[in-house]
């Protein structure tokens, strides 16, 4: 066989792959955008880290929740945008750490339109100076840099990572496939079958979950401190209000952090809401803290009779139900409760420390 | 530009097409073309150091004018290239070691100097080097009069810019005005584009995979102790990502030329399968190793071993001068080469001194010339393997904290919990690797038959046959090579610059 003809065999394979792959995300990805239950992918897990950046440049939204997995998981767009009349965006991933969430922060900042974004504190409470990054990759390199700013020719990498790349091609495909599964006036919360978001915590899961977060604390190191400094400081001269917020994690998990290390968790909010003052005594950019890591009825919920636990999915993701009634706490909305944000309350501080009693409460009522 | 990038691939396959017209209607514009092409490839990066290549470029053109003027005319050449050396060198010193030498004065004589925060040019260290060989073969009257364009292109030819091989103006220089029918441009193409999505493989595929296990450990080991098997498996896969980035990096420079019917010198031909560490320098970067060899080593070796005979110092001990002394220095210097810091000067000390022990066995066995058993072929390679290992947790490591911390891993002393798990999959990844490495034809060896890079030097490790493996032109392959380089164009959003950049 002459070389001419293998180039053109191999210039047909790849061009026609090349085309194939591209038409395939760009008709998927389309399709994903548009869909009434798209946003509601943004609950799910896989390549996210690949496709979000780009994502969050073309869905222009003016709400952004940013953090771990219980972020990921707990807030769906659809629920937010039709409660709150917002156009919010997912921003959450899997095993976040400290350093990703930062960057996360100022892109979202970055993005002319946003107003309001909802970070989890605990997020800040992955990674370390020495593993910055989950798996110690950095996905995000190619449309954030390591201070934050966005990277010189984002629009050029964001465009090739979205309808060229492997992670994209996944996503796309499994969007796609979801998506397709709902039948009509279906939206993922009929679906907890095909998205996990919506299904519940049982008994017999309670006690695996348990088992596998028997040795989980919290604690803040001086870097992962820096790197939420960092993320204060992103909005502080913009038209932006940033919501940090202790996620609503199920109390039988937070009495695990107690028995493990009670001064680390109450330092690491108390840490947080030292920074989050400072940060309001200078910037026009105002941050509020919200904890709802404390004993309530969300928090020590209780099986129902079928031995399924209504607002959680595991010991620490909540179901969109709960991230959107937490959505209104933050944006005062809700009338429930006023003097929720930590940063004007002035008895903050032992507000914080109170959650040992709490504590002992929850282990009285479990005895 | 990165060779492993999105906008890399239109720009080639662009560049291609207009260069394969250019050949067949306007053949003088090639160059000119082929320059500005150089140049767009350079700028990507950042426009203002264009100006430093370009400068660069004019001044070290002038001087090798100058050079050549003075040879004609029977004149002395030291001034033009003292002159020349001191620019390149200096220009070299001020970008690349300004901050090491301060940061090294500041810490012997205690003092405060303020450590210049210079941006490193890209491959500075590569054109640096090319045009001294060019001046010191100007000097010796082994340089032809170049126009400034060929001379130019010379420099800045994009396949071998940023990251070598380095090569000769007498190998490149002809290659630009060689013509070539439809059936070897055929051939170019073909081969270039296999070869190239070798390298894109190697890169997206393995090495980038490999990156992150070991900069876990690395990064672990900067900041404190690491466990024993982290310690050997962050060791293990840095050394076999190094490999294949680089074997990946000199795939894609050699592709990218053949495709544009020049061929680069052949500079990675399975170092792994070294079985002494001389072996593994004739293997590994050969075209830096040559150019060391060729302008430093031996006239420094030549005029020690004069020294040596003068003053009687007998065998050993003329060995140590006039061998193991040169040795140790140049390897410094290729260690140097490589970083602005201590701990790539101590890793080129390693080598040295690995191959002046080579060196010092071989004297002391000079009687033996039969071919060792294949036990014995093997445990050597193991050992050439395991020194490199250790050499390279210098290289890679950076601090002397860190480097302790990997080796006292390695030796099991750290108590220190493990980040990567030695499961199942991490061994199947290192046999995988193992095969690769010692099992498999290298791509040099796959496409051979296309002559894909120039003849090695005839004191070269040559590039084995491998027969009936050898890449020939089928639809078949076609198809299958398509589909590796839809693999390899998936994964490149996992985008990492070739470690060797750096330098």
């Amino acid at each position: 066989m002459g070389a001419k003809t293998y180039l053109i065999w191999f210039l047909a394979t790849v061009t026609g792959a090349v085309i194939a792959i591209a038409g395939f995300n760009a008709w998927a990805d389309r399709y994903i955008l548009t869909h009434p239950a798209g946003p509601s992918f943004q609950t799910v897990s896989g390549f996210e880290r690949v496709l979000k950046p780009a994502w969050l440049d073309s869905i222009k939204p003016d709400a952004v929740f940013i953090g771990t997995s219980d972020i990921r998981q707990g807030f769906d767009p659809v629920l937010i945008n039709r409660t709150y009349n917002v156009h919010a965006f997912n921003y959450g991933f899997s095993s976040v750490t400290a350093y990703e969430t930062r960057r996360m922060v100022q892109d979202a900042a970055a993005q002319p339109q946003v107003r309001n974004i909802f970070v989890s504190a605990n997020s800040f409470a992955g990674g370390s100076i020495a593993q910055p990054t989950t798996g110690g990759f950095d996905e995000l390199r190619l449309s954030v840099t390591p201070d934050g700013t966005p990277t010189p020719r984002r629009p050029l990498w964001l465009f090739t990572t979205r309808y060229l790349s492997g992670g994209a091609t996944g996503m796309h495909a499994t969007g796609l496939y979801m998506l397709a599964r709902l039948k009509r006036n279906e939206t993922a919360k009929d679906r907890p079958d095909i998205f996990s978001a919506y299904s519940h915590m049982t008994k017999a899961s309670f006690a695996r979950d348990m088992e596998r977060r028997a040795g989980r604390s919290y604690s803040l190191s001086d870097w992962q401190r820096e790197q939420l400094r960092g993320a204060l400081d992103a909005v502080c001269s913009k038209p932006i209000h940033l919501y940090l917020f202790f996620p609503p994690e199920h109390f039988a998990v937070v009495d695990r952090y107690f028995a493990n290390d009670a001064e680390g968790l109450i330092n690491f909010k108390l840490a947080v809401l030292a920074d989050v003052r400072a940060h309001n005594q200078t910037c026009r950019g105002k941050a509020s803290l919200f904890d709802f890591m404390t004993l309530d009825n969300i928090t020590g919920e209780k099986p129902d009779s079928s031995g399924v636990y209504p607002d959680y999915i595991d010991l620490v993701h909540f179901t969109p139900r709960i991230g959107t009634v937490l959505t209104g706490i933050m944006l005062g909305t809700s009338g429930l409760a006023s003097d929720a944000d930590l940063t004007g309350d002035p008895f903050a501080e032992s507000r914080i420390g109170q959650m040992i009693q709490e504590d002992k409460v929850w282990r009285s009522e479990k005895r | 530009m990165l060779f492993n990038s999105y906008p890399y691939i239109p720009f080639i396959v662009l560049s291609v097409l207009f260069y394969v017209v250019l050949e067949k209607k306007f053949p003088a514009a090639r160059r000119p073309f082929l320059l500005l092409l150089s140049y767009f490839f350079y700028a990507w990066w950042r426009t203002d150091f264009l100006v430093l290549l370009v400068g660069s470029t004019a001044v070290n053109y002038l001087i090798g004018s100058a050079l050549t003027a003075r040879r004609e005319q029977q004149r002395s050449t030291r001034a033009p290239l003292v002159l020349g050396l001191t620019f390149n060198l200096g220009l070299l010193c001020f970008f690349k070691y300004a901050a090491m030498l301060v940061g090294t004065f500041d810490l012997l004589a205690g003092s405060h100097l303020p450590i210049p925060a210079i941006f490193l040019p890209l491959a500075i260290s590569f054109f640096t080097f090319e045009q001294i060989s060019y001046l010191a073969d100007a000097a010796s009257g082994m340089a032809p009069r170049y126009t400034p364009l060929d001379y130019a292109l010379f420099v800045a030819y994009f396949p071998h810019l940023i990251a070598g091989p380095i090569i000769r103006h007498n190998d490149l220089i002809p290659q630009f005005h060689a013509e070539r029918d439809n059936e070897a441009r055929a051939s170019d193409i073909a081969t270039g584009s296999t070869l190239f999505t070798i390298g894109l493989a190697k890169k997206t595929l393995i090495a980038d995979n490999l990156a992150p296990y070991s900069d876990i450990v690395f990064s672990a080991a900067a900041h404190g102790a690491v466990g024993t098997s982290d310690a050997w498996l962050g060791a293990l896969f840095f050394v076999f990502q190094v490999y294949f980035d680089f074997s990946a990096y000199s795939d894609m420079a050699l592709g990218s030329s053949l495709l544009f019917g020049i061929r680069l010198p052949l500079n990675f031909n399975s170092p792994y399968k070294a079985a002494s560490i001389v072996e593994f320098w004739r293997r590994w970067h050969v075209t830096l190793q040559k150019f060391i060899f060729d302008y430093l080593y031996t006239p420094m070796a030549i005029m020690l071993a004069r020294k040596s005979i003068a003053l009687d110092l007998g065998r050993w001990s003329g060995f140590l001068f006039s061998g193991a002394l040169p040795l140790l220095f140049v390897f410094m210097l290729i260690g140097l080469w490589h970083g602005a810091g201590w701990n790539f000067a101590v890793f080129g000390l390693m080598h040295g001194f690995y191959i002046t022990i080579n060196e010092a066995w071989r004297l002391w066995r000079k009687k033996k010339k039969s071919a060792p058993s294949p036990i014995t072929h093997a445990a050597a390679v193991a050992l050439t393997f395991f020194a490199v290992v250790i050499s390279d947790v210098v290289f890679r490591a950076g601090t002397l904290p860190a480097v302790l911390s990997i080796y006292t891993g390695m030796l099991g002393l750290n108590h220190a919990a493990n980040l990567i798990t030695f499961s199942y999959l991490a061994v199947a990844a290192l046999v995988t690797l193992a095969l690769l490495t010692w099992a498999a034809p290298n791509s040099m060896e796959i496409t051979w038959r296309m002559r894909p890079a120039l003849e090695p030097a005839a004191n070269a490790i040559p590039v084995r046959d491998i027969g009936r493996c050898a890449w020939v032109p089928s639809r078949q392959s076609a198809v299958l090579f398509g589909l590796v380089c839809i693999a390899a164009l998936l994964a490149l959003s996992n985008l990492s610059p070739f470690i060797y950049f750096q330098f």
